[in-house]
């Protein structure tokens, strides 16, 4: 059987119901035990007007990325739809309603914009669902039916998800959303007898839920609730708010506080407050509110306070470009703020690993004390992906480094200068343990100390401290290691999958090509980055920012300038740019 | 007319020549084809042979999405057009598109026609005039020994002689509706009953169907007024008739098809009609002709596209195809059948 490979795009006017039916695909296809990759892209002003576009990779192999090429795309409107066209693939299906209300001239039609090659499934999406149902609402529901029947999904999945989501709405709704999805796959059967691709497997042996759909940002969200997260502080800002939004639902119930603050300083500052108390707290923002915070950060390195600070990072600079995605802050993460002022930048690359490194992420803060910044986007925070169920171990949720040794008492240096650099942690109300938390540079007392030597050793120790949480932190991978490789391409955050993507089709196509996936971003490990890049006779780095601020941090690692692609286009990178930026350098040679 | 739109309503032969015309004199108009079926442009006379499995698929599509592309010839599948304004410049298409041109070319086509007493008949029937239709028989014949041809035009015979290659019993009933609309003559019927019955085909000479049954999927009991029989499938194959019954109400003038002068025009300003939907007016016979056959479509598209961009040529009336199938030979441009 043929690999299944299949992009799915949904496009509609807010309103529509695009996102609920793209949310749909999604869970259908989840149950029926595919591997699904899913995006969303709304406007930035105010949800609710202008365009909305699903973006769903279905397959039967492990999805990394989204695919370049869109093969389905079901359109809600016609006009929003045709910004559409020039993603899609030569022969792509294009499910439309085929009876719109009124007659639109050939500008506003999508069929008009469409290439040779485009097959088209015009079905009577609004009359359909209006005679299913009463109402043309419906017709999102309608489309998903056409969907099911042209591709030969089973229709009992996506009944199934469509009574999950709207049997709380009522018998009413449920039964006009269901009859509404019948209409369509039942039309599409009729009527494309003949025309039928049948891809998926028509029944599938019961539901599966053993994986379930998350987007990055639930996924930190439920990291947090399993972090035994007492105090989230923070000022709503896209794309990070939907964290904010899950822990204000879910956080009083396991005893938590979410606070809205008056802004991003406030935040930072009642984070440090919690955690200099003993609580664990986060925040959540994104560039502009991260650079708000940077002052405040600096105050949690030099007092040696814990901090979860999640960068969800969209274009930038200032306000830039609210609902499109960049890594563009990665620069600002590692050295933003006055002085050195050494933290911990960890970047996960998935919706797994957002869970994974935004819990571990609590135990670095404390054990290293230290603020933690979690780098994501907002392609990674509002991706979805079906996950094995994230289940906290043991020893994931284990406090570490909390209290001093009750034997100190009585000579306890709240900054100890240890060989590691670690210091016994102090907070407030713990008897004989004084627990100073000051911006000036000080003692191992904490006193303040300005004197030259106490500010070049604390300034050592404190870098020292985070250096030593290199044996904790996430140590970089290498995928498809040999001894000696053509080019090696290094990537990080979501953009990584992209390059994973790339390097397995170069692969297949016999290049000598690895990548190595950098999770740890400050500080990293520098020995294992560099005899990665020794057996490279090149190395590039992909990046979704102009500077290339990764290959500005660790391209010195390797002996050979390295190659970069830069792209601020707003989207994911795009696999197949990347592998002919590998085949080109490697027909380019020997330099 | 350069920077203009014209659309070119039909994707067979007619409508493709006059579409390359147009762009290789015309770099930057804007050129539409609008195509009914969902299948690209083919070779229709390929068929039987993609019936009988002697060509594959591939080999019926005359050029790939990528020329069209290539070219910059916006070709538009599987949509029909409802309605013409020819005063206004508009066409109105089945999903509720209104497109303006500036020029047009119908080169729509035909249909299979079935004759008046046989309509009866017509869901008991297949045709081949599509590869959709050349998928139905492909799959009715695996499950069939035998099958009866009715009538007779440019695709039967070589039909049958595909049927016989399958190792298919072959019944062909002959009468003088045969080859319409070509006049059936005496000398054509005798050679064409010589030629099939030497290859093993079973000929009915009869031009009466008194009745048909079908028994089962694969089954139909067949009464003429020459004998009875048996028989797995049936195919009418009585010629075709131009697909212009959407023109009805536009003011375009129709006869059988659509009525146009010598250089091609219709009633209409910038309006043109090409290939087998076009009936031409010949001054010298004072009546109209039609041309069928790839290489006349091919011819008339041309000559369209070339008078709509301002030239003035008139349709060849000499026949540019002599169709030929086992020596049977058939002219195929006259007069007056229709």
């Amino acid at each position: 059987m043929s690999r299944i490979d299949l992009t799915v795009e949904v496009c509609g006017l807010a309103g529509d119901g695009t996102i609920a039916a793209g949310g749909l695909i999604n869970e259908a296809m989840s149950l029926g035990n595919y591997f699904v990759l899913g995006f969303d892209s709304y406007p930035a002003e105010i949800r609710g007007f202008g365009r909305c576009v699903t973006r769903s990779r279905i397959g039967d192999d492990e999805i990394l990325a989204l695919d370049d090429e869109t093969h389905v795309l079901i359109s809600l409107d016609d006009e929003q739809s045709i910004s559409r066209v020039p993603y899609l693939a030569h022969d792509a299906v294009i499910i439309f309603d085929n009876k719109p209300p009124g007659y639109v001239e050939e500008a506003r039609s999508l069929v008009a914009h469409l290439e040779a090659g485009a097959r088209l499934y015009g079905i009577p999406l609004t009359d359909l669902a209006t005679a299913a149902a009463g109402t043309p609402r419906g017709k999102n529901l309608t489309a998903l039916g056409a969907f099911a029947g042209v591709y030969g999904a089973s229709p009992e999945l996506f009944r199934y998800v469509i009574t999950k989501k709207f049997e709380p709405k009522g018998e009413k709704v449920l039964t006009a959303n269901l009859k509404s999805f019948d209409a369509g796959y039942e039309y599409a059967l009729a009527q494309f007898a003949d025309h039928l691709v049948p891809t998926f497997y028509s029944s599938v042996e019961g539901i599966r839920e053993d994986k379930v759909m998350l987007s990055g940002n639930l996924a930190i969200g439920f990291a947090a609730l399993d972090a035994d997260l007492k105090l989230y502080f923070g000022y709503p800002i896209t794309p990070a708010t939907p964290i904010m939004e899950f822990l204000a639902k879910k956080l009083p119930s396991q005893g938590g506080k979410v606070v809205q603050m008056e802004d991003e300083i406030s935040s930072i500052a009642a984070v440090l407050g919690a955690n200099h108390a003993g609580a664990r707290a986060m925040t959540a923002t994104s560039g502009p509110g991260f650079a708000l915070m940077t002052e405040l950060i600096g105050l949690g390195v030099m007092a040696e306070i814990p901090a979860v600070i999640l960068n969800a990072q969209r274009g930038g600079p200032s306000t830039g470009l609210p609902t499109k995605t960049e890594q563009s802050d990665l620069h600002s993460a590692v050295y933003g703020g006055t002085g050195d002022s050494p933290r911990i930048v960890i970047a996960p690359t998935t919706v797994a690993e957002c869970y994974t490194y935004t819990l571990k992420s609590f135990q670095y803060a404390e054990k290293y004390q230290t603020p933690v910044v979690v780098l994501t986007d907002f392609y990674l925070d509002n991706r979805v992906e079906n996950v094995p169920k994230p289940i906290a171990s043991p020893e994931d949720t284990e406090r570490w480094n909390i209290a001093p040794d009750p034997a100190g008492k009585g000579s306890y240096l709240r900054f100890e200068n240890t060989a590691s650099g670690i210091s016994p942690r102090s907070y407030p109300g713990q008897e004989g343990f004084n627990f100073t938390a000051s911006g000036l540079e000080h003692t191992e007392t904490g006193s303040p100390d300005y004197t030259p030597n106490i500010h070049m050793k604390m300034t050592a120790k404190r870098y020292r401290k985070i250096q030593s949480a290199l044996t904790d932190l996430p140590r970089p991978e290498v995928f498809y290691d040999e001894d000696h490789l053509a080019v090696g391409v290094v990537g990080w955050g979501s953009s990584f999958g992209s390059i994973l993507e790339a390097v397995k089709r170069a692969r297949e196509k016999g290049l000598s090509v690895a990548a190595l996936k950098v999770t740890s971003i400050y500080p990293y490990h520098a020995e294992e980055i560099r005899s990665f890049m020794v057996k490279c006779e090149d190395v590039l780095f992909p990046e979704l920012n102009f500077s290339g601020q990764l290959a500005n941090l660790m391209g010195h690692l390797s002996s050979r300038t390295p190659y970069r692609i830069n792209e601020v286009t707003g989207v994911p990178l795009s696999p197949r740019m990347i592998f002919a930026n590998i085949k080109k350098i490697i027909e380019a040679g020997t330099r | 007319m350069p920077e203009q739109r014209c659309v070119i309503i039909g994707n067979g032969p007619a409508a493709n020549e006059a579409a390359i015309t147009l762009r290789e004199n015309a770099p930057d108009m804007r050129i539409t084809i609008i195509g009914a079926e969902r299948s690209g442009h083919y070779r229709a006379y390929l068929l039987p042979d993609f019936v009988c499995g002697k060509v594959a698929e591939e080999s019926l599509y005359v050029h790939p999405p990528a020329f069209y592309r290539e070219r910059n010839l916006h070709l538009r599948l599987g949509q029909s057009v409802v309605n013409i304004d020819f005063h206004a410049c508009k066409i109105t298409l089945d999903h509720k598109e209104v497109l303006t041109y500036d020029g047009l070319v119908l080169a729509v086509g035909s249909k299979p026609r079935i004759p008046e007493p046989l309509l009866i008949f017509e869901d008991l029937m297949l045709t081949l005039k599509t590869v959709r239709d050349a998928h139905i028989w492909r799959e009715r014949l695996t499950e069939v020994d035998s099958a009866l041809i009715i009538g007779g035009d440019l695709t039967s015979l070589s039909f049958a002689n595909a049927l016989l290659t399958m190792g298919k019993q072959v019944k062909f009933m002959l009468n003088e509706d045969s080859f319409w609309p070509v006049r059936c003559t005496e000398k054509i019927l005798s050679e064409a009953s010589e030629k099939l019955r030497a290859k093993g085909v079973d000929v009915i000479l009869s031009n009466k169907i008194k009745g048909i049954a079908q028994e089962k999927d694969d089954r139909f009991h067949v009464e003429t007024n020459a004998r009875n029989f048996h028989i797995g499938l049936i195919g009418a194959f009585f010629g075709l008739r131009p697909n212009v019954k959407f023109l009805a109400k536009t003011g375009v003038l129709l006869e059988k098809g659509i009525l146009v002068d010598k250089y091609l025009r219709t009633g209409f300003e910038n309006v043109y009609a090409a290939g087998d939907c076009a009936q031409v007016y010949h001054p010298e016979f004072k009546d109209y002709w039609v041309s069928i056959g790839y290489r006349n479509a091919r011819n008339l598209g041309r000559t369209a596209a070339l008078n709509l961009l301002g030239g003035k040529f008139q349709a060849d009336v000499a026949a540019k195809n002599i169709f030929e199938v086992d020596g049977i030979v058939v002219n195929t441009s006259w007069w007056t059948e229709f």
